[in-house]
């Protein structure tokens, strides 16, 4: 690991919620070029909140992030600030839970939206690429429908396809199954993998066993703020180290 | 009828076919009934009208010449309607900013324009103004009292403008705020600015939400239009008044202008119908 290149690199990583809702306690994570992390953990452990700070959603209050060479410290003032993230906002695409698609554009819309609003391309320009993406994740023909008439399968995979128009570095996914009927899981899942093996970078926090045994590099399981294992998650699953991952593991397996 | 034997083909069983009918009919005969209630009670109120012994020749005579009014009512509406639209964007905008000197600029202009009567407002414009005018001119502004002495129609459209803005404005600010805050994120996730995140993704879904509560403005500005009478302005309602007076027959001007007031709601009321039918493409069950 030490001779690929570095796409992420937290340094002891603060977030503070209010007054003394310590939500992330100095956590550390190195991700290299085409690694697929998976993320574990109970319910309110930080990990979507660690996500979150990744791009920026949540400002963090203590710690550095750097995405791609660019590199943020908490509580900065300089003047490219803000800049910066937009910048690392760029190069990371995010998939949400409850996939956000923008319910006044066509599926289409949706995917060429970023493209057009951020990169400053025509729609003309942007069509061709969002057509492509919206084959790769098996929605051609959903092409013109609305957010409401699609499945959540259906959203979810859009949702992806909306992420990859901006040719983002990495893809952070908070809980891409968790909204999902059962028998959608699977579909979302494969766009992941398949995702995973074309090289992308991919930090997801989920608990789909499929995709954080067998498609992740690494396994993080994390409570109270910080990680309580890191492995390969083979070694994870069948043989984790610390008694509070069993416990954790007993309950999702 | 065709739709339900359809339906029985597909092997719904025959009395749930008589259960289907009989929702069907409930539905239909509600709508009937309340189009035949409403008519009853329309033709009960022409009845009144005609047994008060209305003069019906009177009004007919004086009709074209109130309906003249129309004119200036909708002029002045539609103006500052559209003013209102603008000030209450800016003013949503600034009710939300986290820049104190324009958040507080809206607060107090939302506060102040509530917080006092339409009527008297209506006069500051008129009658307050020109006299702000003078004094600056005295203070050593030359010339600036001319700009300030506003003749009764721009008067009525920025008091009217104003006033209303101010009210869309918190219709405005609901709007936004009802925007699920996961737009939001999802918008900044792609790299949108601020500006280009209410510009593309907040701003067009709150529009479809304050769509009805714009148009419901609209409708009573149309209405208050009419304090634009108070400047000697002839329309509408002042045509009435004046030639209800003149010959003692108020009764039948206001009945009459009243009327074409309902009407003209009525109207504005389908073209909301119809706006927000269309608005409404993407929504759930909606028609794409």
């Amino acid at each position: 690991m030490n001779n690929s290149k570095v796409m992420v690199k937290i340094r002891n990583l603060h977030k503070v919620f209010g007054r003394d809702l310590h939500v992330l306690d100095g956590i550390d994570l190195d991700v290299s070029v085409g690694e697929v992390v998976s993320i574990l953990g109970p319910s309110g452990s930080g990990k979507s909140t660690l996500l979150r700070c990744i791009n920026f959603l949540e400002e963090p209050t203590a710690g550095t992030i750097e995405v791609d060479g660019v590199a943020i410290k908490a509580g900065e003032k300089s003047k490219g600030h803000a800049a910066k993230i937009l910048d690392i906002r760029k190069k990371t695409g995010m998939c949400f839970q409850a996939f956000n698609l923008f319910p006044h554009m066509t599926a289409i819309g949706n995917v060429m939206e970023g493209p057009v609003t951020v990169l400053g391309q025509t729609k003309k320009e942007a069509t061709p690429y969002a057509e492509e993406l919206l084959d790769w994740v098996g929605l051609s023909d959903k092409r013109d429908e609305f957010p409401a008439r699609l499945s959540g399968g259906q959203q979810q995979r859009v949702a992806i396809a909306r992420s990859l128009a901006m040719k983002p570095k990495i893809m952070l996914f908070d809980e891409p199954t968790s909204a999902l009927d059962p028998e959608l899981v699977g579909e979302v899942v494969d766009v992941m993998e398949r995702l995973a093996n074309e090289g992308m970078t991919i930090i997801a926090v989920t608990h789909e066993m499929h995709f954080a045994r067998d498609v992740s590099t690494r396994g993080f399981i994390m409570d109270g703020g910080n990680w309580i294992e890191e492995g390969s998650p083979e070694e994870m699953f069948t043989n984790p180290k610390e008694e509070r991952s069993k416990q954790f593991l007993a309950h999702i397996l | 009828m065709n739709q339900l034997n359809s339906v029985a083909e597909r092997g719904i069983p025959p009395e749930a076919l008589e259960v289907m009918r009989s929702i069907d009919a409930r539905r239909r005969n509600f709508s009937r009934n309340t189009k035949i209630s409403l008519a009853v009670m329309v033709l009960l109120l022409v009845l009144t009208l005609v047994v008060l012994g209305l003069d019906f020749k009177f009004m007919a005579k004086w009709l074209k010449f109130i309906l003249t009014g129309i004119g200036f009512t909708l002029m002045v509406s539609v103006l500052a309607i559209s003013l209102a639209c603008v000030l209450s964007v800016i003013g949503a905008l600034g009710r939300l900013s986290r820049n104190p000197v324009f958040n507080a600029m809206a607060t107090l202009y939302v506060s102040l324009i509530r917080g006092t009567p339409l009527l008297v407002q209506v006069y500051m414009w008129y009658l307050a103004l020109p006299q702000i005018g003078g004094a600056l001119q005295d203070l050593g502004f030359v010339g600036i009292q001319k700009y300030l002495t506003l003749p009764a129609i721009p008067a009525g459209i920025m008091a009217l403008a104003v006033c209303y803005g101010a009210y869309m404005t918190e219709t405005v600010r609901a709007g936004i705020q009802s925007i699920k805050i996961g737009q939001n994120e999802a918008a900044k996730a792609l790299g949108m600015t601020g500006a280009q995140t209410m510009r593309r993704v907040i701003f067009p879904q709150a529009l479809r939400v304050i769509i009805p509560p714009v148009s419901n403005e609209f409708i009573a500005m149309v209405k208050d239009s009419s304090l634009v009478s108070l400047m000697g302005v002839w329309e509408l309602s002042f045509r009435a008044i004046k030639i209800g007076r003149r010959y003692f027959q108020s009764l039948e001007m206001l009945i009459m202008v009243a009327v074409i007031y309902w009407v003209m709601c009525i109207v504005l009321q389908t073209i909301q119908e119809r706006i927000e039918k269309h608005m409404a493409r993407g929504e759930r069950g909606g028609n794409g």
